[in-house]
């Protein structure tokens, strides 16, 4: 950890105006969620709205624009060398930007959550906290996965989606056994082990694994980030 | 320095041909510039690293068209059994990768990078600028998405299935691809060419198009159960392949893919108008954009 660089990575993800398209999402589901309180009655609505929406799209989304923020750019227009040229360890770089991303993330992406169910269902706050707590479980992990592609590759954004979308999203919900796989299911685990209220279809995956495997997301995705910096080299523009 | 005639400064003819061949006015710079884009759009003219995404994601689009292709020959049906217009709207997450990853290609590049300088110093205007980009972006996402529509119809065809209806379905849904593609193009050209640096231009088009439709299928769903059929027609105005599901389906007699689709013809004409005016405002500020550029 470094506080320079953490002070740097937030700067640049909220610099600007950069940071309205972070709340933007937040604010959606939030929104959305105080439009259906007010026009239903039901509490059925958490399952569509704060588990599909939130969980399922708000989350990843958010989690991939801040992931993707506090790295990609620099690696983009090759100023990373600067950083990478003081004499702070690739560790200490990769450990300092997850960080940043993973609290914005847990901040913006599971509070929106959390908010979401408790407007939704006031009268019951232990299922609302289960959702946060499977959303806060679900973004770390997010966050390394995010930070190492964008890492690795120069479409780290796109690689991203294309995991959110195509292999959590479509892929997922044919061949059962990709859950094993697919950070989101690692959370809708955890929450589900916390209520009884929602059916989150994550069938026999064990708590054990959830947790560990979201642990294995976050930690791997410092230590491969890491490793990606220590061997970077520069590269043109397209 | 004295100003005399006979020291006036002399460019000599050292003997250089001038070119006297025909000139091409600024339609063919316009012609020109939109087959570059079209190109460009599918990585064509770029790298070869920029040639893998939209040709991957386009093979993505093509396997369940031959698939259901396949099955249609080896169990021997006489007719098509997806009907072309739901086609876009169930692989509306392939085609929402393909302009959010592609559309930077066409609208950030220029403006990050300083270019569109050297471009708007040519006859053709930042407005005519604007149009052909936009028209570039929007004949390659009709073209992602007729490719396999056109599959199936030739396979189709292939099975004896019943000409002429098979030609009105394809008809009908390409209707509606095109108004689909002129409206994602709008919407992705916009916000790529507000959003400069690449991995947020391709976050910010994603919300503007998941995020919308994602939005709206909750609300319809929360909204049929609740028994509340006219919310849920109001609430597909907000995403783009609501919009034009509801045009297809309630206009042109498309089968709708969505929980609720427009039932009067009153309601599918504000689906249209709504379609139409999301790309006359957003082609309209978009002129705007590159007119502002061209004046720094």
């Amino acid at each position: 950890m470094n506080a320079t660089i953490t002070r740097l990575a937030a700067r640049s993800l909220f610099g600007r105006r950069r940071g309205v398209l972070l709340v933007v999402l937040p604010f959606l589901l939030v929104a959305l969620s105080m439009a259906v309180a007010l026009l239903t009655e039901a509490t059925s609505a958490v399952d569509p709205v704060t588990a599909v929406f939130g969980l399922g799209l708000v989350l990843p989304l958010v989690a991939l624009l801040v992931s993707t923020g506090v790295i990609g750019p620099e690696i983009e227009d090759g100023s990373i060398v600067y950083l990478l040229a003081t004499p702070v360890s690739r560790l200490s770089v990769a450990v300092s930007k997850q960080v940043v991303a993973s609290v914005v993330t847990v901040v913006l992406g599971a509070g929106a959550v959390l908010t979401s169910a408790l407007v939704l269902a006031p009268g019951s706050p232990g299922q609302a906290l289960a959702l946060g707590l499977g959303a806060v479980v679900a973004g770390l992990a997010y966050c390394g996965l995010f930070v190492a592609l964008s890492a690795l590759l120069r479409h780290g954004t796109v690689a991203g989606l294309i995991y959110v979308l195509v292999f959590e999203g479509l892929l997922a919900s044919w061949l059962s056994g990709l859950r094993y796989l697919s950070v989101g299911s690692f959370g809708r685990r955890v929450a589900g082990a916390l209520t009884d209220d929602l059916d989150l279809v994550v069938r026999d995956m064990s708590l054990v694994y959830g947790v560990v495997a979201a642990l294995v997301f976050t930690v791997g995705g410092a230590l491969v980030t890491a490793h990606r910096l220590r061997s970077f080299e520069l590269r043109g523009d397209d | 320095m004295s100003s005399s005639p006979e020291r006036r400064a002399v460019i000599h003819d050292i003997g250089y041909r001038t070119y006297d061949g025909p000139r091409l006015g600024t339609g063919s710079v316009a012609t020109s510039l939109f087959t570059t884009g079209l190109l460009n759009a599918y990585g064509f003219g770029r790298s070869a690293k920029a040639k893998v995404l939209p040709l991957v994601v386009l093979a993505i689009m093509l396997v369940p068209a031959v698939i259901l292709v396949a099955i249609m020959v080896v169990v021997g049906l006489g007719e098509g059994f997806i009907d072309y217009s739901t086609y876009a709207t169930s692989l509306f997450l392939i085609i929402s990768i393909f302009v959010a990853a592609q559309a930077p290609v066409l609208f950030s590049r220029d403006l990050r990078s300083g270019a569109i300088v050297l471009y708007l110093a040519r006859p053709l205007s930042a407005a005519g600028f604007a149009l052909v980009r936009w028209a570039s972006l929007a004949v390659a996402i009709l073209m992602f998405v007729m490719l396999p529509v056109l599959v199936l119809y030739a396979g189709a065809l292939a099975a004896e299935a019943d000409v002429s209806e098979q030609t009105g379905d394809l008809l009908v849904a390409t209707a509606g691809i095109a108004l689909l593609s002129a409206v994602l193009a709008t919407l992705a050209g916009l916000v790529s060419a507000l959003t400069l640096r690449r991995g947020l231009a391709v976050g910010a088009v994603v919300i503007a198009l998941l995020v919308s439709t994602g939005f709206v299928a909750a609300v319809q769903s929360i909204a049929v159960v609740e028994g509340n059929e006219a919310v849920a027609v109001w609430a597909g105005l907000l995403s783009p392949f609501t919009l034009v599901d509801g045009v297809q389906s309630g206009l042109l007699g498309g089968t709708s893919s969505y929980p609720a689709a427009p039932e009067t013809g009153v309601m599918a004409a504000v689906y249209l108008l709504t379609a139409l005016a999301v790309i006359g405002t957003g082609l309209a500020l978009l002129v705007r954009h590159y007119h502002r550029q061209g004046k720094r």
